[in-house]
């Protein structure tokens, strides 16, 4: 072991009270980034979790344009055939394809002669797959009365009854409930009137009132049939199972679909206002971890301030043997690193124990947060290495540069002048 | 009969401004009068789909209208009612009669660029806007021939629209062409009123064509081929039953 090296060792045990106290502002300071990083990697990754694998898909296909302005004729063609290539690529679990199309439904009032449909709301039309989107969001678990649509050859009749889900509140606006009948009115891609009539099947509460206000789903056939929109979709959400694999995920469907007319986008693109949410979020982050780590630098430069101050006389004694002031710079910086790295190993105990604690009982908000229509009440942290490495560099940092500021100071002592005093 | 008083007060009046409420009142009147019957062919431009309706209409004063489509043959049979506040379309293949809530009657009629309240006239220019002559554009009309009227709906009135400009003839007092303009001062649309014949002894630009000024391309042209005025119609025309026997009545 070297002089500097020793001597810093043996410092650090000279005055227990004052190491000690500042090994805890360090550890404090470890462990307030340590948590708030973990916590928020993990309220956004589960949020985000949750709302690409219950709706959007992680990443979704439209024809290019479609999302800057959705228009009904920009449609995916022969969307089976995209279908297949998609499940050639590694990464995708499954595919769900979509129409959205704008409709008037309209219920009858109650006692109303059976041809008079009085209630009447405008709605956002989604034709599903039933087996893919079940498949791939688990649809039916947002159904809270009557059942799932199914899948049936009536699809294609239009004469017949079809099926509908409509959302919580729109049920509510039309008086429906499961079993009634509706009418729907709107108009098909080639200029003609669509309408059929509709048995209500089920109520989907997805959790987000303005969505389950506007939103009635029908099977994908019939939407199909409906719209004259025959083997055409808007929309086809792929789902990757996780968020880690999105981007390789992105550019293999994007290399496998060599089609210009064929936009690929992964969540950060369609869902970009929880994305922008995310990132302003990410910032402020940042400004909490600095003033974190600023109040442990200051307290850091604090004691060691009082450190050298207490010992000028033992620099000076240290300097009239002849160290040279950079011998003495180096033990100050070494002491301080120690005491750095002792606070990091601290640091990672109690954090651990903490993040562990909040993986498994989230923060309870107050005021649930509502992020692309899905509210999330409790905020669950995550391990991850950046909980670790972000504040021990940090910590680590602080302490050899703050130290650097008394130990120029020391280093520049006047041994005469020093000893002198008592 | 008030509108022929209301018209020579009109033309009487000419070079001279003739006034501004007389001259709304002639345009919303022009079409309608107290009751009329009419037989329209509506062709539509768009860019994916073109298609032609034809349909019989009838109306009486300012809150009844009968419109039925004869063809083609998937929509024949039909057809919407006004009546007052309510507006009902009725759909042949469903055989099922729908209310048009009020926040529907800006929505397209039949896919075309009129919308539920241009096809019923909910919206007359004389009780829901307020007109004002104003400079004749640069360059146009030389001859003075036109007047130039500027319409402001009333706070009350719902419409996408800031303002109207309109062109009339002075005689016949006949609209010539409708500018619409959103509140940037971009063109919205534009109207244009040619062909004018005389229909049972009333004066009418037979061709009415609507152009959105941002979808090139697309247009809906209104083509009135037969239409009488101030014969009588039958009250149980502006009838719920009615409208579900396509008109039969």
């Amino acid at each position: 072991m070297n002089l500097p090296l020793k001597l810093a060792w043996r410092n650090i045990f000279r005055q227990k009270r004052r190491t000690l106290l500042t090994i805890m502002t360090m550890t404090g300071g470890f462990v307030l980034a340590s948590l708030s990083i973990g916590w928020m990697n993990g309220s956004y990754g589960n949020m985000i979790e949750f709302f690409t694998s219950h709706r959007t898909g992680q990443i979704q296909l439209h024809r290019t344009g479609y999302l800057d302005d959705p228009s009904i004729y920009d449609t995916l063609d022969n969307y089976l055939e995209v279908g297949a290539e998609l499940e050639k690529v590694e990464d995708v679990i499954s595919w769900a394809p979509r129409i959205y199309a704008g409709a008037l439904l309209a219920s009858r009032a109650e006692g109303a002669s059976p041809g008079m449909f009085s209630n009447s709301a405008g709605a956002a039309l989604t034709g599903i797959d039933p087996l893919r989107e079940e498949e791939s969001t688990s649809f039916s678990r947002q159904i809270t009365g009557g059942t799932m649509l199914t899948a049936s050859a009536a699809d294609s009749i239009l004469f017949t009854t079809g099926q509908i889900l409509l959302g919580k509140e729109l049920a509510l606006v039309l008086d429906v409930q499961p079993g009634d009948s509706l009418v729907l009115f709107s108009q098909a891609t080639d200029g003609s009137s669509a309408d059929r009539r509709y048995v209500v099947t089920g109520i989907v509460a997805t959790g987000n009132i303005d969505l389950d206000r506007t939103t009635a789903y029908i099977t994908l056939a019939d939407a199909q049939k409906l719209f004259a929109l025959e083997n055409r979709v808007h929309e086809m959400a792929v789902f990757t199972g996780s968020l880690n694999n999105v981007q390789r995920a992105t550019a293999a469907i994007s290399e496998v679909l060599v089609d210009d007319s064929i936009a690929v986008e992964p969540w950060q693109v369609f869902a970009k206002e929880l994305y922008t949410g995310m990132k302003a979020d990410e910032a402020s982050l940042q400004i909490t971890l600095g003033i974190i780590i600023g109040m442990a630098a200051l307290g850091v430069l604090n004691t060691i301030l009082m450190m050298v101050l207490e010992r000028r006389r033992e620099f000076g004694v240290m300097k009239a043997m002849g160290t040279r002031p950079s011998g003495i710079i180096r033990m100050i910086v070494l002491e301080a690193s120690i005491m750095g790295v002792l606070s990091v190993t601290a640091g990672c105990v109690v954090s651990t124990a903490g993040l562990l604690y909040l993986s498994e009982h989230g923060l309870v908000l107050d005021q649930p947060l509502d992020y692309g229509g899905f509210t999330f009440s409790e905020m669950l942290a995550t391990i991850s290495p950046d909980c670790y490495w972000i504040p021990a560099v940090c910590i680590m940092l602080t302490a050899s540069v703050v130290s650097l500021i008394p130990a120029v100071k020391a280093a520049h002592t006047d041994p005469a002048r020093s000893l002198r005093m008592v | 009969m008030k509108e022929l008083v209301l018209a020579a007060a009109v033309v009487l009046s000419a070079h001279a401004q003739p006034d501004v409420a007389a001259v709304l009142e002639h345009l919303d009147q022009l079409y309608r009068s107290d009751n009329s019957h009419a037989e329209m062919t509506m062709h539509i431009v768009t860019d994916h789909w073109e298609r032609t309706l034809e349909m019989e209409v009838w109306s009486e004063g300012s809150d009844k209208t009968f419109i039925v489509v004869h063809a083609p043959a998937r929509e024949a049979g039909s057809a919407t009612l006004r009546l007052g506040s309510e507006m009902w379309n009725y759909l042949p293949n469903t055989n099922s009669t729908i209310r048009i809530p009020p926040s529907m009657m800006t929505g397209s009629w039949m896919g075309s660029d009129l919308t539920n309240n241009d096809m019923v006239k909910e919206i007359t220019y004389s009780s829901d806007y307020a007109g004002e002559y104003m400079d004749q554009p640069a360059g146009a009309d030389p001859e003075g021939e036109l007047l130039y009227l500027r319409l402001t709906p009333e706070p009350s009135t719902a419409v996408v629209w800031a303002w109207i400009e309109c062109a009339v003839s002075r005689d016949p007092l006949l609209p010539v062409w409708e500018k619409y303009y959103d509140s940037h001062g971009e063109l919205i649309k534009t109207i244009t009123f040619t062909e004018v014949e005389n229909m049972d002894g009333r004066i009418i630009p037979a061709v009415m064509s609507i152009i959105p000024a941002d979808k090139e391309g697309q247009s809906t042209t209104v083509t009135w081929s037969d239409a009488s005025f101030n014969r009588g119609v039958d009250q149980d025309v502006f009838s719920l039953a009615n409208l579900q026997t396509g008109g039969d009545m």
